[in-house]
């Protein structure tokens, strides 16, 4: 990164106070601790502080990530970058040295940074709820880590995704839109056949659940890794496409 | 002389509209540039070309004795303050938050953004929100974005836009004192009178070209006043004169447009020879406003 990235960077977090993303940022946070603690106490071995397991909590967790991330990221993307075409932002920043493709890759890092934090503290609260609860087996550290990674990765190409649309049209109803189409592609997105989910970057939530149900019994996942590393691809190359489109075009 | 800015045959198209015309921009170091034109003549475009916001269709701009270029900008407009069209600002943020985001991509000093809010006299209103502001208040802002790194060239896109009499009035001033720290300002409006007491070199722009360039002083030489004739019988005289050119009944005297000397006699000599009496022939006072007119509704000089 140049200089002016990091400073461009620093100026994104500069930007977020009271742009709403404390309240939007624990919406998600208890969104996905609601979900997760559902799935939990709903599953019959929770009855029984002997019989409690981490896999439907898990499960839990994957839900609540995908039902709750799209809107929230569309939400958080849509306000960073709409006070730059409210307050003449572009063009303060061209006039400072700072292209707006600049601007928008400084902005998926800043909000890929808030994002990163909000995704530890919820399973930082997920932990230590389960070892509250008195779940006796040992958390699956590998199997977590791996669906925590794997859905971190499906929300930083949503991020990416929304950033350059926000900058790309004004109207940021559009952009709140789609994540609302979003939610509802990732909802069913588990009940599709695989390569249906393939089809738009919501359905990868579905190939980075940590726990299913199969019959009566939950089972651990590892997230499709191929899948994945397929959309982090895509999703970055056109993001760096569209952004050095953007430091071309005239402001 | 040394100029700070100048441009070649700078030319911008849209499809096939031409926006800005084969402009030759001479302005010279340390003055204060009036760059004059009525709306949609180019203004704003001209200087986004000068800034390299936007790229020349052809011609070339040179700023600060280089090339303007996408390579050479980011240095350049490091030097270069400027104010394009609105005046940026985040509403959520405070003057001074605002100022702070400025003061970091530039790299700063605290001193510099305390004497640029002190040059707008924003000091006692860092605190509130840009939201808050009034439009003076953002203009001023805005400047002060642009001055805080102590630019060698302030270019400002009709900074009276929207002001009151009384905000226009602290502009001038503020332009001159400017002026007198040797900050070479280039300033752009649609109102001549907004910038013809602080602009000692007048650009004018109209359709997309360039129609005067100079000084005040050569601006007024350029251009013709009308004259009047005081004679007896003045309606008779103004049906005489009308034989020769355009010549319109004021009061006891007949108007000319914009005669040469010789039409003048001429003109005389016409009346007396019909036995009219002639005791008073002068050059109408013209105001800088009315060239203005002239010269932007008969595109040219
Ligand atoms: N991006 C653009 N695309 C097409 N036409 C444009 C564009 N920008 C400006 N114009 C046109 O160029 C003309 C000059 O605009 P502008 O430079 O803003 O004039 P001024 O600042 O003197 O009022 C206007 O007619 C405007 O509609
Ligand atoms: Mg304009």
């Amino acid at each position: 990164m140049t200089s002016a990235t990091v400073k461009g960077f620093t100026n994104e977090f500069a930007k977020m106070r009271q742009l709403g993303v404390v309240p939007v940022g624990s919406a998600l946070l208890l969104g996905v601790l609601g979900l997760t603690m559902i799935a939990a106490l709903g599953d019959p071995s929770f009855a029984e502080p002997r019989t409690r397991s981490w896999l439907p909590m898990l499960g839990g967790m994957s839900m609540g990530v995908a039902l709750m991330s799209p809107l929230m990221l569309a939400v958080l993307a849509s306000r960073q970058v709409d006070i730059e075409h409210q307050g003449q932002g572009w063009l303060l920043s061209a006039t400072s040295g700072l292209t707006p493709g600049q601007v928008c890759r400084a902005k998926l890092v800043a909000l890929g940074a808030v994002v990163a934090m909000i995704t530890i503290a919820t399973n930082v609260i997920i932990l230590g709820v389960g070892l509250a609860l008195g779940v006796p087996a040992p958390p699956p550290v590998g199997h977590w880590l791996a669906a925590v990674s794997g859905a971190l990765l499906v929300s930083l190409v949503l991020l990416a995704l929304h950033v350059v649309l926000a900058a790309k049209v004004e109207n940021q109803l559009v952009g709140l839109g789609i994540g609302v189409l979003g939610t509802l592609f990732a909802a069913f997105a588990s009940g599709l056949p695989t390569w249906l989910a393939h089809l738009a970057p919501w359905g990868y939530y579905a190939l980075t659940r940590a726990a299913e149900y199969q019959g009566e019994s939950v089972v651990l996942l590892l997230p499709s890794w191929p899948s994945l590393l397929g959309l982090a691809v895509v999703g970055g190359v056109v993001f760096a496409l569209v952004t050095g489109r953007l430091d071309r075009q005239e402001v | 002389m040394s100029y700070i800015v100048t441009t070649e045959n700078l030319t911008k198209r849209y499809r096939d509209r031409t926006v800005v015309d084969g402009v030759d921009l001479r302005v010279p170091t340390g003055c204060v540039y009036g760059f004059l034109g009525p709306n949609g003549a180019g203004k704003s475009t001209t200087l986004k070309m000068v800034l390299s916001l936007i790229r020349p269709t052809s011609g070339a701009v040179q700023v600060l004795g280089q090339p303007m270029t996408r390579q050479t900008r980011r240095d350049l407009l490091g030097r270069i303050g400027s104010l394009i069209e609105a005046p940026p600002g985040y509403a959520h943020l405070t003057g001074a938050e605002n100022m702070r985001l400025v003061q970091r991509l530039l790299g700063l000093e605290d001193a510099q953004v305390e004497h640029a809010v002190r040059t707008v006299r924003m000091n006692d209103q860092m605190d509130k929100k840009v939201g808050h502001y009034s439009l003076g208040m953002k203009q001023r802002l805005g400047i002060a974005m642009a001055l805080a790194r102590r630019p060698e060239l302030l270019v400002l896109d009709e900074p009276s836009n929207g002001l009151d009499p009384a905000g226009i009035e602290e502009m001038r001033e503020l332009l001159r004192g400017l002026a007198e720290d040797g900050v070479t300002v280039m300033v752009s409006s649609h109102l001549l009178g907004e910038i013809d007491k602080t602009a000692t070199v007048l650009g004018i722009l109209s359709g997309g070209r360039m129609i005067f360039q100079g000084t005040r002083d050569e601006l007024f030489a350029a251009s013709t006043p009308d004259v009047l004739l005081d004679c007896s019988a003045p309606e008779r005289a103004q049906a005489v004169l009308s034989r020769i050119g355009p010549a319109t009944l004021e009061g006891s005297a007949v108007r000319l447009a914009g005669p040469g000397n010789r039409a003048v006699a001429g003109a005389v000599a016409a009346l007396v020879g019909d036995g009219i009496g002639v005791h008073g022939v002068r050059r109408d006072e013209q105001t800088l406003e009315d060239v203005f007119a002239e010269l932007t509704s008969g595109g040219g000089l």
